[in-house]
């Protein structure tokens, strides 16, 4: 399946799409970085991938995912390090995760909102739901996507310097300390 | 300053050829023992912090991370096989495998560096010494040859090694594993002090101590400001404190410092020059790497320094109607023989206890179990001659844990995600390869590099003694953490190509007998005794520990001796 050529065509009929409110909040999020462009997802499926990751991390009084740019980094990172298979593998996820979605929500995946990706979301990502055969590839991706949001999360420069406990040069070595005492109860950055 | 390479002498005292731990040891001795030297490097110059480009970086500082990525491996595939040597923070230490091709009659995983320094900069630091269990064991098992020296030759220069680049670990007092001149070890975490003592406690035949590393951890050490470690954990970056040996930071200044270094990086050595009416090898000739011109240097004596499988290539490379299947190769046993340390093997585990615990600096070591089989009475084995020792830690994962698991995704999850994770244990088996005749490497004259070389072909395996052992490791390792108490214990084999370990050696073997041997037992050709080979090639049987303070005494050794030879002109 070549799914980036395809996608690349979504792209280029991007006008003809009705203007639904998540298309101005693309057009919003455009705004604030002009700079990038997409090197894996589309734009569609990058607006839905950006509400979904924002769901993950959403912001706090520490910043979320869209605001620390991590769709932007998820984007980047499969397209310059997953080799091809992964990257089909991903893709063939996120089909039968839209599948499942449309399914959950009863909508269009077009249509849907932040609250119906919720839904899908705490089906797929929250302990103790049966998921059936058919969903399986599903909630694998929901999985995988939640992986690939915490994993940028903790390699953004902001988390890692200010938030996570930053000690670029220790310094000293110690192999059994108090928790609290180390750190206050974070993890490392490094 | 500018002509230097213009007026280069062509005449020296001593030739050396390669920087890594052996060229950089041979270069310090044979300095300061007053002999004017020329090192050659086939790669480009790394200087001491200045050419450690990445040794500050973050994993943001990276659009990516710190990850290999897909343009990484257009260039660098072979390099990448590991998944650690070419990430984006390493990757300029590795070689551009389009540029310096080599051939897999079977798969083998040759990872190397061109550069002043060569893989000193990046290697795993895990200094041990072989011991007579090592020495002694083809000939009491009847494998291959016997080694000429036993740990009595080498002591000494373990200890006078260990003392110059600092070498930090824990005296345990077992005959397996000699004790040596440490500085003060690092410390187990929570995790590995509790397997330490449920190791002493279900176990009469092994222990668990902290790995024994060339990290200088109390004091200084000769060379550029080598002074102790940081915990930074950037090590094989190049480290600007000189916290890990390197010929970079310890040897090579050392030899500059006695004005007798004459260092000339680009410089491929292609062969070595024999005067068949001295019976001695004259000099070395190279290609420059960047201007392709060709050029002699003459030497009274010759150290090939290169790592196993380039001394090697040289030795093949030097072929004359003396020598026409290649210098020190009567006994047609160059290239034969290649071992390595086979890995990727054992067990990993978790914990739910010391949630309230945790660790400070990044140590770059782990823990050490020592050899215990094969080394007398009930230790014995049915299935497979030698042993391995465990390498692993104990740490505590950057994020997941079961609540976050539970939490699903949120506010709440995001919250514990920055939060330490469970703590886990790894224990993975470094075993011993045998030397076997067949495995080989040869040169493909069919096939030659942009330099015109003959370019490497590698034809070899492990075999059932390994495969046998494999299983061993696994289990060990599953039964060591099960009986200390851990949950989710897994054993795995992930499976293993010969020079995965980074370790090839035994290509051009020490022994007595000219017939089956290339090196005697002072690392001299038999044929040439002025060329000394004092890499990896030498090795008569692989041990099961990292070999690299192996060579650098056997350097150092070889060096002394060489310069006593000179003096007495024997030479």
């Amino acid at each position: 399946m070549d799914r980036r050529k395809a996608l690349k065509n979504i792209g280029s009929g991007f006008g003809a799409i009705a203007v639904t409110p998540t298309v101005v909040s693309l057009f919003q999020s455009c705004q604030t970085a002009p700079s990038y462009t997409l090197a894996y997802f589309s734009s569609n499926d990058f607006e839905k991938i950006r509400q979904l990751m924002e769901l993950i991390i959403p912001s706090t009084d520490i910043p979320g995912a869209l605001e620390l740019k991590l769709p932007e980094f998820a984007d980047g990172y499969i397209a310059a390090v997953w080799d091809a298979e992964r990257q089909e593998q991903f893709a063939s996820g996120w089909s039968a995760f839209l599948t499942a979605s449309s399914e959950i929500s009863g909508k269009e995946v077009d249509q849907m909102t932040t609250a119906d990706w919720d839904q899908v979301l705490s089906k797929f990502l929250k302990a103790g739901n049966e998921i059936s055969d058919s969903e399986k590839d599903a909630a694998t991706f929901a999985g995988q996507l939640r992986s690939i949001t915490v994993s940028a999360f903790k390699t953004s420069e902001f988390i890692g310097e200010n938030v996570l406990a930053y000690a670029p040069v220790p310094g000293e070595q110690r192999g059994c300390v108090d928790l609290m005492e180390a750190t206050g109860g974070k993890a490392w950055s490094l | 300053m500018k002509k230097k390479q213009l007026l280069m002498e062509t005449n020296y005292d001593a030739i050396v050829v390669g920087t890594g731990v052996s060229g950089g040891w041979a270069a310090k001795e044979l300095c300061e023992k007053g002999l004017k030297t020329l090192v050659l490097e086939r790669g480009r110059m790394v200087k001491h912090i200045e050419d450690y480009p990445t040794m500050n970086d973050d994993p943001w500082d990276y659009k990516h991370g710190d990850v290999i990525t897909n343009e990484t491996r257009k260039t660098q595939g072979k390099q990448s096989r590991t998944g650690y040597t070419t990430t984006e923070s390493r990757k300029h230490f590795f070689v551009n495998d389009l540029e310096h091709p080599y051939n897999e009659t079977q798969r083998f995983d040759w990872m190397r560096g061109y550069h002043v320094g060569g893989r000193s900069l990046t290697w795993g630091r895990q200094s041990y010494r072989l011991t007579d269990f090592d020495f002694e064991a083809n000939l009491k098992d009847g494998v291959a040859i016997d080694w000429p020296i036993r740990y009595k030759d080498m002591a000494p220069w373990y200890n006078y090694v260990e003392g110059y680049i600092g070498v930090s670990g824990q005296n345990v007092g077992l005959p397996q594993f000699p004790d040596g001149n440490y500085l003060k070890p690092m410390e187990l975490t929570c995790v590995e002090d509790h397997l330490q003592a449920a190791i002493s406690k279900n176990y009469q035949d092994r222990l668990l101590t902290i790995g024994r590393t060339a990290i200088i951890t109390e004091g200084t050490k000769p060379g550029l400001g080598r002074m102790s470690c940081q915990y930074r954990s950037r090590c094989m970056r190049g480290c600007p404190f000189g916290a890990y040996f390197s010929s970079n930071s310890s040897t090579l200044p050392a030899a500059e410092k006695t004005g007798n270094m004459t260092l000339r990086p680009h410089s491929i050595v292609t062969e070595v020059i024999y005067d068949a009416e001295k019976k001695r090898a004259s000099g070395v000739r190279i290609i420059d790497s960047e201007t392709n011109e060709v050029y002699e240097f003459n030497a009274k004596v010759i150290f090939l320094c290169a790592s196993a499988v380039a001394s090697t290539s040289i030795l093949m490379q030097s072929k004359s109607e003396y020598f026409p299947n290649g210098m020190g190769n009567a006994s047609d046993q160059l290239g034969r023989n290649i071992m390595d340390h086979h890995l990727g093997v054992g067990a990993s585990a978790t914990t739910d206890d010391f949630q309230d615990k945790y660790y400070t600096g990044r140590r770059n070591n782990g823990i050490y179990i020592p050899r215990f089989r094969n080394i007398g009475g009930e230790t014995d084995q049915k299935d497979f001659l030698r042993g391995y020792g465990y390498q692993g830690g104990g740490s505590r994962s950057q994020s997941w844990t079961s609540k976050v698991a539970e939490m699903g995704y949120g506010a709440e999850f995001k919250n514990e995600v920055l939060k330490p994770g469970d703590w886990s244990i790894g224990l993975g088996g470094f075993g011993e390869v045998l030397p076997y005749e067949d495995n080989r490497m040869t040169l493909n004259y069919d096939k030659l590099d942009k330099w015109g070389l003959p370019t490497v072909t590698f034809d070899a395996s492990i075999k059932e003694n390994e495969h046998n052992m494999r299983k061993d490791m696994q289990q060990q390792a599953v039964e060591m953490l099960e009986s200390a108490g851990f949950k989710n214990v897994r054993g795995y084999d992930g499976g293993y190509a010969l020079g995965l370990g980074i370790h090839e050696m035994g290509t051009a073997r020490m022994g007595h007998d000219p017939k089956t041997s290339v090196l005697n037992k002072h690392n001299q050709v038999h044929e040439v005794p002025n060329v000394f080979v004092t890499d990896g090639s030498a090795m008569t049987s692989a041990g099961n520990v990292n070999p690299s303070l192996t060579y650098m005494a056997m350097t150092a050794r070889a060096a002394n001796y060489a310069v006593e030879e000179l003096k007495k002109m024997n030479l």
